[in-house]
């Protein structure tokens, strides 16, 4: 298995005490990964310094092979995120605004942009300005802006953030979409576990910044009538829910 | 290489899709109206020629970089900087395939950019107005030091520019930055007033670094001096600055 995300002894410490503690992952080709935690339990901090947002106190993480504290942009080359929330500049219509993502990358021409605004459902509003849109259309651009360069990873925080349940619904199918015929990888931090139980294969569960168990889908459900009675299992045994 | 560019271009598009520098066009073309209507006022009230066509750019000039010029780069580097970390807008760039430093030089490239075109926009304006309203006295020669003196202000301009970008990517308000500029150029314009032995220290005194350029005889050991100057300045703070903006956690 071709290991896409590597995070190996990674710990960032706040100064009231919280953060994330050793975590060491593998993501590996192919994996929708769900990372579950209860609030402040550490997801948005290790995915920033996952995407260079932060900068960890030890341990590295490596994208196919390259460091993010070394080799940035050999890292993040194939990759797409959305963390913590989906940014876009306001001023600009969507198609601007993809615009200007696309120049980082080769090969992207204006059908392209076209095509994702079309499979996010917000084509018809490419000449719109984003001041006006609401939270979930701007969810809708970060997605994206997230998928713009066909990448090999997607790093989605939050992603189903401000989406009405047409849009929830439309989005699953699209990481399904992708996954499948792309063979993109996920690694997705969400609160609602019936969505991550329907969208990944592999869940991983982070409890006071610390990586309390990874398993696969399946196997969870063979023990477990569901998602949610694993998920208060792991952090009962870690703690009080 | 690839990647500055695209953050190049894309700093530069942002800047100019915002309202502040359709202002600052319209408050640059207003210095050179107000530098028309002084020299009209002056030459009919009294019966003189205050300003040839050539001399005309040069008036406007001081006034421009007194004035709008130095107050239009602060509010610019502030946007660039401090408002991109406000509004949350950083990371989008952050999060893409360009490593900090280059990310850092293409903000500052496009403060530059955005520097130069103004001043080029009002010397060419000038001069087109010098020569309609004002007496010609037409020379390649004149022509060429206006030139030279748009183009060798924006070394001060700039370095002041960096003096707001180290600010930015230390205090978290663009406001506190505006107000902390204002007050710095109006502290850097007092003190080289009151000890003017060492105004050169005071990089605010060297925004007139044109007349140097502009005059019969150009005094190469003072020029050379404050160019090393300013290059001091430039330094320190483009480096402070990306220290700052390298290890800010978002």
């Amino acid at each position: 298995m071709e290991t896409v995300l590597e995070i190996s002894g990674l710990t960032k410490l706040y100064k009231n005490g919280r953060g994330i503690f050793d975590i060491n992952l593998n993501i590996y080709k192919g994996d929708v990964f769900g990372f579950l935690g209860p609030n402040g339990a550490g997801k948005t901090t290790a995915m920033k310094i996952m995407t260079g947002l932060m900068l960890p106190d030890s341990g590295d993480v490596k994208i196919f092979g390259h460091s993010v504290l070394t080799e940035f942009e050999k890292a993040m080359n194939k990759v797409g995120c959305i963390i913590e929330t989906a940014e876009s500049y306001p001023y600009l219509s969507p198609y601007e605004n993809l615009k200007l993502f696309a120049r980082f990358y080769d090969d992207i021409d204006n059908s392209r942009i076209d095509e994702v605004l079309e499979l996010t459902g917000i084509l018809k509003f490419k000449n719109e300005k984003v001041k006006n849109f609401s939270l979930g259309m701007k969810q809708r651009l970060g997605i994206a802006a997230a998928i713009l360069s066909k990448p090999e990873l997607i790093i989605l925080d939050e992603p189903l953030n401000g989406l009405d349940v047409e849009g929830m619904i439309e989005m699953r199918k699209l990481i399904k979409m992708l996954a499948e015929n792309e063979r993109t990888t996920f690694f997705i931090s969400s609160h609602l576990i019936h969505d991550v139980e329907l969208t990944c294969n592999r869940i991983g569960i982070l409890y006071n910044g610390k990586v309390v168990n990874v398993d696969t889908t399946e196997n969870i459900l063979k023990n477990f009538a569901s998602l949610e009675n694993y998920f208060v299992s792991e952090v009962g045994k870690n703690g009080n829910v | 290489m690839g990647t500055f560019k695209a953050a190049f271009i894309n700093e530069v598009e942002k800047i100019y899709r915002k309202k502040k520098v359709v202002v600052a066009a319209i408050l640059s073309l207003l210095a050179i109206v107000m530098g028309q209507l002084l020299v009209t006022g002056v030459n009919k009230g009294f019966g003189l020629i205050t300003a040839s066509s050539t001399q005309f750019p040069i008036l406007v000039l001081s006034l421009l970089v007194n004035t709008i010029l130095p107050l239009f780069t602060a509010l610019v580097a502030i946007d660039v900087f401090s408002g991109e970390f406000s509004h949350n807008t950083m990371k989008i760039t952050l999060t893409r395939p360009v490593s900090r430093v280059k990310l850092y030089t293409a903000k500052i490239s496009a403060i530059a950019f955005f520097v130069l075109a103004n001043l080029l926009m009002v010397m060419l304006l000038s001069l087109a107005v010098g020569f309609i309203f004002n007496s010609v006295s037409l020379s390649v020669f004149g022509i060429l030091r206006i030139v030279l003196s748009y183009i060798v202000t924006l070394i001060p301009v700039m370095s002041f520019a960096l003096i707001i970008v180290f600010l930015s990517n230390v205090l978290k308000s663009g406001t506190t930055v505006f107000f902390l500029s204002i007050i710095l150029f109006i502290a850097f314009n007092a003190l080289s007033l009151v000890f003017p032995r060492y105004a050169n220290i005071f990089i605010t005194s060297m925004f007139d670094w044109y007349i140097l350029w502009n005059v019969d005889t150009i005094p190469l050991g003072k020029l050379i001096r404050e160019f090393f100057i300013m290059a001091g300045y430039v330094i320190m703070f483009y480096t402070a600055g990306y220290y700052m903006f390298d290890k800010k956690d978002l």
